[in-house]
Formats: C-alpha cells, sequence, structure tokens
C-alpha cells in the first residue's frame, strides 16, 4: 500500500474525457429501491423462528455495590432457559471501548443506571420480562456523583482512579503572548448531553454455527471492533465470528458505542443455550440506558492584538464520561485538537481531563467533541470581535487558516483548506453586511431578530488513538458485473453508493453494474468503523485502491490486446467499453476483457487496504499530526427569539461545506439537513434531564427532538471543493461537519437579536426567558 | 425516572353494541373494567402499568357516540368523537373557536384520527389540552350510569390532578356520552405553550372567552391548565377585566394577577416559576387576540 | 378471537388474542415488515398505517378492533409490480436516508394527497407532523410530497382530457 498515492491525480489520468461520468452527479441510490418499498431489512425484520428472547436485568442505581444476585425465583418461571452472570462468561468479562474498565455484565458492583447486571433468556417475550422482573439483586447503595467537579474534589471510588485520561496541547507561549494581547475575554462554557434519538432501536440477533462459531447480525457501526469484542468476551477466535450489518435506522455514533455491547449480549445467550437468540431494545431503554453525547464544562480564555489578530488561547476543560470512559478519549482528544477552531493561533494552552460520575456513559455522537468545544469557540470569536469594534465575519476571515498555517496540534496544512473561501461565499449567500446592518440599537415589540456565524472544522479519520486503516473487495466477473463488499455501514448517510459510484468510474463501467454485496466480515479485510468522517475518505479510498490494481491490470491487457502492448495509459474504458485512445475504432467490451483477465490467469479480483495518513500527536504536549484532512463548515443562522416566552425560533440556516469532491450532491443536502437539525435541537429543545443519574424524559413525548413543523428555511449548501489530493476522487469526509457550526451560529445569532449571551445550551425557552430578564433587569 | 414501557399485559375484551350494554358491563365489572375508547392514552398507560384493568370494554362498535349537532341553542358533540373529526368540522370552528384551536395544536394527525374528546377529558391528564377550552365556553359533560344521566358543568368535573390519570366525579359505572356547548355570542381562543413548534405536550395552557361591546369587556371567562392542578377559572382577571376597557395596559394588568391565583408544579419539563410567568403571558395574548377581532 | 379485515386489498381472517397490537399482528403474522416499531407509545409515527385511509399508529391499535376494515400498508402500495407515483417521488428526490421512518412517511403523503392533491407547504408539515425522522432534516422529504403531487395532479389532468 502505497501512503503517498495520489489517488486524485491517478484516476484524472485515467479519464476518458475531461469530467467524471458518475462521480459529482446524483444517482438512485443503491439502497433507494428497497427503501421505498418497505422491503428493506433491519436487524429487527431478519428475526428466525424458534429463536429464545434475551432480556438485560439493568441496575437502576446509579452506583452500588452487588451483594447478591438471586436467579432462583426467575429460573421458576415457565419459559426461562438460563440467566446469565459475570460468572458465566467463558471468555473475558470486558468490553471497554479504549480501556479495559468496563466489565460487559457487573461483577462486584454498579456504576450507572444502565448498567446490565444479568442477562435473562427465554422461549418468548413475556416469560423474558417475567423472568428479568424476577431476578433478585441485593444493592448496598454507594454514596454517587453526578458532577464532575465535585467528583474531582470527592472521594467516591467509582473506579480507582478518578479520572480515566486526559489531553493536553502545549504550543509556543502562552502567557508571554496574553501580555501581548490588547484584549482579552475568558468565560466558562457549559454543554449538555444530547440523545441521538434514531428511529430504530438497538437490536441484535446471535445465530450458532457448526460447533463453535457464533453469527451476529445487529444494529453496529463497527463490524470489526464488534466481532473482537464479541470474541473476547466468549473466548473464541475472531475467525469463529461472523458480524452481519443489515441497513441501518439510523446511528449518529450511538450505534458506534453501543454496537459491541448489544451484539455480545445475543452472542452470550446464543453461546450458553447453543441456539438463535436475540435482543431488541424498548425506546425507553435506549433513551435511559444507552450512552449518550458527552457533556463538557469548558474555561477559555482567547486573546488578541488590536489589529485583529487571535495569538493565544488557554483553556481547560472536564468532559463527564459517567459511569465507564467508553469513547472518552476520542473525543477529549478531538475536541483538544481543534480547540483553536478554524483559526491560526500560535499559542496554545489546551488542558482537558475526563472525569468519572454516576452518569450513563458517553457515546460517539456527530461532531464528537467538535459541538461543545465549538460553543466557547465561537463565542469567544464573536466576544474578541465586539470587544475589538469589528465585523465578527471581518475578525474570522482576518485569523482563518489558510494553506500552509500551522495548526493548534503543529500540523502543517498544505492544500485543501476552503474555509476561507467557504466564509465568504456563506456570508455572500446570507447576505450578511446588509443584514447586520438593518439592525437597529434596539427593535421594539416581543419578537426580536438576529443573525449569526459558526465555523467548525472536523478532522476526517478515527481520533489518534488506534491505528485508522480500511479495506474493501472487488470481484470483476465475467459478465462485467462486479462484486463489491466494505465494512463501512450504510447507516442512511448513502456511503455504500458513493463507493459503488467511485467503484465504477475508476473501471469505467456504468454505475449499475456496481452490486454493493451485504456487510459481513467473513467477507473483506477490516474497513474499520463507520464514523468520524471516513467512510468515503478513507473507507472509499480503499474501494479505489481496490480499483485502481484492478484497472491497471485491466488496461495493461487491453494494451496487449489492441496493439499497444507497454502503453497503459493508452487504453480508455468509458461506459464499459474499452478503446485505445488513438484510436477509437480499436475496443472490445469490458466483459470480454474481463473474460480475457481469467483465461490469462490474472486475478480478477482485488482487496484493497490502505492506512490514514497522520499520526499520534505527542501525550504531553498534542503536537502532531492527529488528520489526514480536515473538512470544514460555516453557518449563518436568522433567529426570531420571542421575548415574552424565551422561545427560539429558527427562520433560516444557510450551510456551507469545504468537504473536498462532492460525490453526490443531493444526498450530501439531506446530509447537510440532517446534521443541521441535529444541530438545531442541540442548541434549543434537547436536554438529557437526569436525576440522581435516572433519565426522566426518557421517550419521544418528552425529549423533545424537532418534527417537521420546526425546520427553518433550509437554504442549500455552499460548497467550496477544496480537493484532497490522498483521496479517491479528492473527497473529504461531509457526514458531521453541518452539525457542529449550527448551533453555533444560532447562539451568536441569539446574542445579536437580544444583546444577551448565553453561556450554556441547550437554549430552551425557559432558560432563555429568565436570562433576558436577569440581563436587562 | 421514565417509567418502562413494555409489551401490553394480557386482559379481557369485549366490544358491546350499544350504551345500554356497556353501561351494564361496567357496572358488572366496577373497578377491573375498563373503557377503550380511541386507545391512544389507555393503551399507552397499559404499557407503562400505571393501569392493570381485567377487562377492557371497548365502545367503538357503538354507533351513536360520535356526532356534531346543534339542537336546543347549543352545540352538542358525542364524546366518542374523533379529534380528528372535530379538527376538520366548520361548526366547531364557527361556534366554539377555541375547542378549535385547542385540537389544531393537540397531538399529531394519527393519534387525531383515533383520540376522541370523551377520551381525552376522561383521562383528565393535567396536560390535556381540550378542558381549558370547554371551561371558558361554560360546557357541561352528559354522564350515563346504572341510574340513568346526568349533566356536569365542566368546571366540576375534574376533582383531582394526575400525574398521567387524573380524578372526575365520573363513576364506575358511567360513561361520558356528550359535550355541551351553548351557544353564545362572543369569541373565544386557546393557546398552549409546548416546548417545541411540533406536537408537544403542554406545560400551560389558557383559553379566555370573552363579549365586547363599546370598548369594553361585557362578560369574560379565563380558564388555564396544564400546571398541575386540574384546570381553573380564573376570578381574578374575570373580575378586573369585566366592564373594563379593552386596552394593552388593562389588559397586561388584568392577566398579571394569575400569578397570585395559581401554585404550579415545578417538573422536569418546566419550573413553577415559569409556568406562573407564562400563565400571564398567555392571557394576555388569547385576550389581545379577541381584542384585535382574532384577526 | 376471530378478526377479519382487508389487507392491502385481500380479505384476510387471523385468530387473535386481546393483547396483540395491531403492529404485533402485522408483523409477525402477516410478515408486513415496513410497519416499523420505533417506539411502541404512539409518538415516533414509524408504524403509521392506514386505516380505512386514515393514519393510525398500529402500535395503539388492538389487532381485534380492526374487524371490518381495510388495512393498508407501504407493500399494498406496489402490489401491482411498478412503484405507485410516491413512492418513485421519494426515490427520485431522495425523500429518504436511512429509511427506517420512509413506510409512514408515505402512508402519510397517501393519506394527505387522496385528501388534497394540492397541499401547500405548510399543509404537507401539518399532515406529516407525527411521523419523526433524524436522519433528512425532512427538507427532500417535503419535496418528494410536492412532486408527488405535482405527478398526481398531472396524472388525473391527463386522464381528464382523454
Amino acid at each position: 500500500m502505497d501512503r503517498s498515492r495520489k489517488y486524485l491525480d491517478d484516476i484524472r489520468e485515467l479519464l476518458a474525457g475531461d469530467d467524471y461520468t458518475i462521480v459529482g452527479k446524483n444517482v438512485q441510490r443503491v439502497d433507494g429501491l428497497e427503501k421505498v418499498t418497505g422491503r428493506a431489512r433491519y436487524t429487527a425484520d431478519l428475526l428466525i423462528e424458534n429463536a429464545l428472547v434475551v432480556r438485560p436485568v439493568w441496575s437502576r442505581c446509579p452506583h452500588a455495590l452487588i451483594k447478591e444476585i438471586d436467579k432462583s425465583a426467575a429460573l421458576r418461571v415457565a419459559g426461562v432457559e438460563c440467566v446469565i452472570t459475570s460468572a458465566d462468561i467463558r471468555g473475558e468479562n470486558q468490553c471497554g471501548y479504549y480501556i479495559d474498565d468496563q466489565p460487559f455484565l457487573a461483577t462486584d458492583k454498579v456504576r450507572h443506571a444502565g448498567d446490565i447486571v444479568a442477562l435473562v433468556v427465554a422461549r418468548d417475550e413475556a416469560a423474558a420480562w417475567a423472568g428479568a422482573d424476577a431476578v433478585v439483586v441485593a444493592y448496598e447503595q454507594l454514596p454517587a456523583v453526578f458532577e464532575p467537579k465535585a467528583a474531582l474534589q470527592g472521594d467516591f471510588g467509582i473506579h480507582g482512579q478518578k479520572s480515566p485520561g486526559d489531553v493536553k496541547i502545549r504550543k509556543g507561549d502562552v502567557d508571554k503572548a496574553f501580555a501581548e494581547c490588547d484584549v482579552i475575554v475568558e468565560r466558562s462554557y457549559q454543554v449538555g448531553s444530547q440523545d441521538h434519538a434514531y428511529i430504530e432501536p438497538e437490536a441484535a440477533l446471535a445465530i450458532p454455527e457448526g460447533l463453535h462459531d457464533v453469527t451476529v447480525i445487529s444494529t453496529n457501526q463497527n463490524p470489526f471492533r464488534t466481532r473482537s469484542v464479541v470474541a473476547r468476551v466468549l473466548g473464541r477466535p475472531q475467525s469463529e465470528v461472523k458480524i452481519i450489518t443489515p441497513y441501518l435506522g439510523g446511528g449518529f455514533g450511538g450505534k458506534d458505542t453501543y454496537g459491541p455491547v448489544i451484539s455480545t449480549i445475543a452472542a452470550v445467550a446464543t453461546e450458553h443455550t447453543g441456539r438463535p437468540a436475540y435482543v431488541i431494545f424498548t425506546r425507553h431503554e435506549s433513551f435511559a440506558y444507552r450512552y449518550k453525547r458527552c457533556a463538557f464544562e469548558i474555561r477559555y480564555k482567547s486573546g488578541a492584538t488590536k489589529d485583529g489578530k487571535l495569538k493565544a488561547i488557554d483553556v481547560d476543560y472536564t468532559c463527564d464520561c459517567g459511569g465507564y470512559a467508553t469513547h472518552v478519549f476520542g473525543l477529549m482528544k478531538r475536541a483538544a485538537y481543534h480547540g483553536t477552531g478554524v483559526y491560526d493561533v500560535p499559542n496554545c494552552r489546551i488542558t482537558g481531563v475526563a472525569v468519572y460520575t454516576n452518569n450513563v456513559p458517553v457515546a460517539a455522537f456527530n461532531g464528537f467533541g467538535n459541538p461543545q468545544m465549538g460553543f466557547a469557540i465561537e463565542s469567544q470569536i464573536d466576544l474578541l470581535a465586539e470587544k475589538l469594534g469589528m465585523d465578527p465575519l471581518e475578525f474570522r476571515l482576518n485569523n482563518a487558516l489558510v494553506p500552509g498555517s500551522r495548526t493548534g496540534t503543529g500540523q502543517v496544512l498544505d492544500h485543501s483548506v476552503g474555509i476561507k473561501e467557504l466564509l465568504e461565499k456563506v456570508s455572500e449567500r446570507a447576505e450578511w453586511p446588509a443584514k447586520r446592518q438593518r439592525k437597529p440599537t434596539g427593535q421594539t415589540g416581543e419578537k426580536k431578530r438576529g443573525i449569526g456565524i459558526g465555523c467548525s472544522w472536523h478532522g476526517c479519520g478515527t481520533t489518534g488513538l488506534k491505528h485508522d486503516w480500511a479495506g474493501a473487495s472487488v470481484i470483476l466477473n465475467r459478465d462485467g458485473s462486479v462484486n463489491y463488499c466494505t465494512g463501512i455501514v450504510e447507516i442512511g448517510q448513502g456511503t455504500i453508493t458513493s463507493h459503488a459510484m467511485m467503484v465504477a468510474e475508476t473501471l469505467g463501467i456504468p454505475y449499475e453494474w456496481v452490486k454493493v454485496d451485504g456487510n459481513d466480515t467473513s467477507r473483506m479485510p477490516d474497513s474499520g468503523e463507520t464514523h468520524a468522517q471516513r467512510g468515503t475518505f478513507i473507507g472509499g479510498t480503499a474501494a479505489v485502491d481496490a480499483a485502481l490494481k484492478l484497472r491497471e491490470r485491466l488496461n495493461a491487457l487491453a494494451a496487449d490486446i489492441l496493439g499497444r502492448r507497454g502503453n497503459e495509459n493508452e487504453i480508455v474504458i468509458h461506459d464499459g467499453i474499452v478503446a485505445r485512445r488513438d484510436d477509437p475504432g480499436r475496443k472490445i467490451t469490458f466483459k470480454d476483457l474481463v473474460t480475457a483477465m481469467y483465461e490469462n490467469g490474472l486475478s480478477p479480483a482485488e482487496y484493497g487496504f490502505i492506512k490514514a495518513r497522520r499520526g499520534y500527536p505527542d501525550p504531553d504536549t498534542g503536537q502532531g499530526i492527529p488528520y489526514a484532512a480536515y473538512t470544514f463548515g460555516c453557518t449563518i443562522a436568522e433567529v426570531e427569539v420571542d421575548v415574552g416566552t424565551g422561545e427560539i425560533e429558527v427562520l433560516n440556516l444557510y450551510p456551507g461545506v469545504a468537504a473536498g469532491k462532492i460525490i453526490q450532491p443531493e444526498v450530501v443536502r439531506g446530509q447537510v439537513n440532517g446534521c443541521g437539525m441535529l444541530g438545531v435541537g442541540y442548541a434549543l429543545t434537547e436536554r438529557v434531564t437526569l436525576e440522581k443519574g435516572n433519565m426522566v424524559n426518557g421517550s419521544f413525548g418528552d425529549y423533545m427532538i424537532p418534527t417537521i413543523m420546526d425546520i427553518p428555511k433550509l437554504e442549500p449548501y455552499v460548497s467550496v471543493e477544496d480537493e484532497y489530493k490522498y483521496s479517491a476522487f479528492g473527497a473529504k469526509g461531509v457526514g458531521e461537519i453541518a452539525l457542529i457550526s449550527t448551533p453555533l451560529a444560532i447562539a451568536n445569532a441569539v446574542y445579536d437579536a437580544t444583546g444577551v449571551r448565553f453561556y450554556s445550551l441547550p437554549l430552551n425557552a425557559e432558560k432563555v426567558y429568565f436570562g433576558l430578564r436577569e440581563a436587562l433587569a | 425516572m421514565t417509567i418502562e414501557v413494555r409489551p401490553l399485559p394480557p386482559f379481557d375484551y369485549v366490544a358491546p353494541g350499544s350504551l345500554a350494554e356497556a353501561v351494564n358491563l361496567l357496572t358488572e365489572h366496577g373497578a377491573s373494567a375498563k373503557l377503550l375508547a380511541g386507545g391512544t392514552d389507555l393503551l399507552l398507560r397499559m404499557k407503562k402499568r400505571k393501569s392493570n384493568p381485567g377487562i377492557l370494554i371497548d365502545l367503538n362498535r357503538i354507533g351513536d357516540l360520535s356526532f356534531v349537532a346543534m339542537r336546543d341553542n347549543a352545540l352538542h358533540i358525542g364524546a366518542g368523537t374523533r379529534l380528528a373529526v372535530l379538527y376538520d368540522s366548520t361548526v366547531i370552528r364557527d361556534k366554539a373557536a377555541a375547542l378549535a384551536d385547542a385540537i389544531h395544536v393537540m397531538s399529531s394527525p394519527g393519534i387525531r384520527n383515533r383520540a376522541t374528546i370523551g377520551g381525552n377529558l376522561c383521562n383528565a391528564s393535567r396536560c390535556a389540552d381540550t378542558p381549558a377550552p370547554l371551561f371558558a365556553l361554560d360546557a357541561c359533560v352528559k354522564l350515563l350510569g346504572a341510574e340513568g344521566e346526568r349533566n356536569v358543568p365542566i368546571a366540576s368535573f375534574f376533582t383531582a390532578p394526575g400525574n398521567g390519570r387524573g380524578k372526575t366525579v365520573l363513576r364506575a359505572d358511567e360513561v361520558m356520552t356528550e359535550i355541551i356547548i351553548p351557544l353564545q355570542a362572543g369569541n373565544s381562543t386557546f393557546l398552549k405553550l409546548g416546548r417545541r413548534k411540533g406536537s408537544s405536550t403542554s406545560i400551560i395552557s389558557a383559553a379566555a372567552f370573552a363579549v365586547m361591546a363599546n370598548g369594553r369587556f361585557k362578560q369574560v371567562r379565563i380558564a388555564v391548565s396544564a400546571f398541575g392542578s386540574t384546570p381553573i377559572r380564573s376570578k381574578k382577571v374575570e373580575m378586573a377585566l369585566t366592564d373594563a376597557p379593552v386596552d394593552e395596559k388593562t389588559i397586561k394588568q388584568a392577566s398579571a394577577l394569575i400569578k397570585d391565583e395559581i401554585k404550579p408544579i415545578t417538573d422536569y419539563r418546566a419550573s413553577a416559576a415559569y409556568r406562573t410567568d407564562m400563565a400571564a403571558v398567555l392571557i394576555e395574548r388569547a385576550v389581545t387576540r379577541l381584542a384585535a377581532g382574532r384577526s | 378471537m376471530l378478526v377479519s379485515f382487508r389487507l392491502n386489498g385481500e380479505l384476510v381472517e387471523r385468530q387473535v388474542v386481546a393483547n396483540q397490537t395491531l403492529l404485533d399482528l402485522l408483523r409477525d403474522d402477516f410478515a408486513m415488515l415496513s410497519v416499523k416499531k420505533g417506539c411502541d407509545e404512539g409518538q415516533c409515527g414509524a408504524c403509521t398505517v392506514l386505516v380505512d385511509g386514515k393514519t393510525m399508529c398500529a402500535c395503539l391499535l388492538l389487532a381485534v378492533q380492526m374487524q371490518g376494515t381495510a388495512i393498508t400498508t407501504l407493500e399494498g402500495l406496489d402490489k401491482s409490480g411498478d412503484l405507485s407515483v410516491i413512492q418513485q417521488a421519494f426515490l427520485d428526490k431522495y425523500g429518504f436516508q436511512c429509511g427506517f421512518c420512509t413506510p409512514g412517511m408515505i402512508l402519510a403523503t397517501k393519506a394527505l394527497l387522496d385528501r388534497n392533491p394540492d397541499p401547500t407547504t405548510e399543509i404537507i408539515k401539518e399532515a406529516l407532523e407525527g411521523n419523526l425522522c433524524r436522519c433528512t432534516g425532512y427538507q427532500q422529504i417535503i419535496e418528494s410530497v410536492s412532486r408527488a403531487a405535482e405527478i398526481m395532479r398531472a396524472e388525473s389532468g391527463a386522464r381528464a382530457r382523454a
């Protein structure tokens, strides 16, 4: 694998014409027909007859010792097959995402509401529910803590240490730089949790095969990681575990962190009984016990000189990771690596600390630390701009990263840095200068309007705690059709369609000839997780890696057949016809060429395998290259605040992305809109309300996600195609970026509307109402 | 802690063909029976194990529970009338505007196609939206039991709030059959405060009815609900507005008096202080809308 | 208890127990797997079916209550083998991403357009208010509905002229 391969250039050389035939156009999605006919099959649609039902026995205590688990009454319930506890685990009872701090089934204590104490396996639903109710767990309650500050100050003994880890960025000389600043702003920010609230609840079905093998069909975003956790807990080699991942009904990161857990629940039940077994969470369980976005508390100090140049930032933040570390390392570090915002900040001191509490643990969620940190960053930018008497747009343009800039981790971004152009284009689309000027110094009446900007960036690829590789498989059939396999999961984001398009474009055949096979870990090498905006950026590059290898072989053979031996570059393949560039009359069909491969003993199959072009930042200074490339985002929001009630209505969203080449423009519009609405919910109405570690608003009726009535005017997105040389077609990721900038823009717009700045999210009506009254009193 | 939701438990089921049969069944089964109309509240409560009837008596086969009719100088609405029917009804829009306003912001189309106005009242959830308009319109409800029919003014119907199902004067053997709204001159409206623009449980709601003449309020009824107690009529606000001039200052001052009259609860949805302030805001906006001729 | 009703046009009959919801009956007994269990509480709309042409949440209906009704699920829209106009519109205008809310959205669209062939954006939103979507931000769903309405009006106009 050649990490310096310039996939973008290599593909361009192969093209028949100047433009792509498929990539960049809108095609019918590979999953489209299934989804509009209701034939698409999700995990809970694939249950088999006579499968046993698994019900977890949940801890509702946030912190307690387990004195005894009495299974006897449960085992007497008619239809109950067995009750599994940690003592019954045959492999290692461990499912921690980054560190081994998390037993799969609770052993001596429970650390959050939602810790699983036992699994009841029964013949049918009624027996399983009755059995779970009949398990008696004797707890000795321990003092519980729900605030990171209190957790750090007290001695709650959740784990051996109070914090599973921290992250540091140290660049330049922060104190010296502050001394030279003309304006300094320092504030504290709080950002709350958020539930993914995807419409499909978690589910898994496990099926025994042969003597020891287990196949698990489940709602996960990481088939190979899931396989390794299942294998570990079962005590079997990975080769005996197969994970099949059907279409997901939404994920957003929640099924990334929880995927291995739900899968292992079913797998353990199957292993114990030798029979198929399934688990499906209720919506209540999905809300109450499944891991959520991490809540941050941030103290952010930033300074600039009077010419409008950022000079220094000093940031401390805590991440409430709840009872287990799960995904906190990734999001905590990502927030630090992006902690400057999209700006050139020469001096940085950032320290992030994860803190154990007895809240429900954290999951990946679009943005992964960047919305939280971004709220502080973009508020600070507006505050500094105001102090300097500068337009917030001007101040941003003055400091934006450009090709050649060094990030807060000291990474030089030599190309694919489209933020400045993006800011200019989005602000033009939103008519920023005119709308800023029309705002009088004091709006009368109860409805006040305002406009605000939020910028974001998001490094593409898994945050540097493990290597970031991806595999894919392409097989050419003699009839010209192609079987393509990837471990990237189709969650709705349309990535497998992008892969099919890119493979078809690379091979020179119609898009319809590429069949995307089911996601099955036994069919191709590890593609890594479906998260971190890497599905197309890295997963898709693996697809093209495979396709390019085949294309080279095809070209060489075709050159031979068509009388241009040794001149592979002289072969063009377009729409399934292989021809000589210099003499297009000399041609054969793709199908015949593939047949010739077989007949010549040339392999018609390839695995692609690539590794992301990044390293591991230094643990003490954070300096290094955490991501190969960054997608940039910018949103301008117009809001109307009802001062009488505190309700905020978002009137318009003007989004923009600099995500390199856009593979499917309309699909990306859907991503931008969807992420935008996730951001609106996060900014305004979604509050994970915990009382003593238990979620009190765990239903769609009480956890307020935006309905169709709640959408603003969603403008089409501005796209700056700042292509990245080392990825397929120059595409970067685009699946998360629009969520990040949206709440930041809304918060700034609320300030513009009311003259009152809020330092915590969400901005629910009650908070805004009392905040405005207090400030204006 | 959110109440768990699980599959429905087993129960007996019967679908009588007449009201008389339904009353007999209620008398026979007593406390172990529950009436099933739309089911959108009851079935959910049963999934939460907050309600555990031994037998459900399904009212949906009884034909004469769904109607909207004008007679005897009143609007008669069958208790089994679906909210969706009331949503589309021009009669309701013309003669009981506050009720129409409420139904237009209640729930969602799929629920409205099933839920009934009688069910919404008898469940007496403290967040229900049909009570306040009926208070403001001075409605009454007709109940049919083993001992015959009786009319109960809506203001006496609710006896105690509940978390979920509240208490009413409905006896174990009774079925609500009708809601009766007197035809009256004047205008009415309803406003609720939810937690998003789309369908949302009310954290407070208010209904207003007013007759105005010569720039003055002649007759005013103000109702507030969803704040934690049973719905109320606001005597203080009504007194302050009666015979008072129809102007911004009067309306604002009068509306503020609600703050002395209600003691809302604090829960995870909203605080008592917010509900109190918003009660005044909603009343002010509702009355202002009436004053402006509902433009 | 025996219950009989029309399912996607076909008369069917089943023995049911009282506590069986229509949602579970459709999925378990009839393999109408397009009807999804998103919350089982009537709050997400993923289990939306048409009962006598009206949208309802199947999770809050008892199977036994469906006696004599006509029920439509998404599977019923393309029984001919061709996509219905609404399905084609959702496909062409990207009115879906993960697809889990899509059956409910399409049925709610059908209920709307059968009543109102020329709905405004506001009316479309009101008709789909009970169907939650977490992926699309709703915009392309609204465009799909408008597109379907446009095609249906054109087709009925062509038929009228023929």
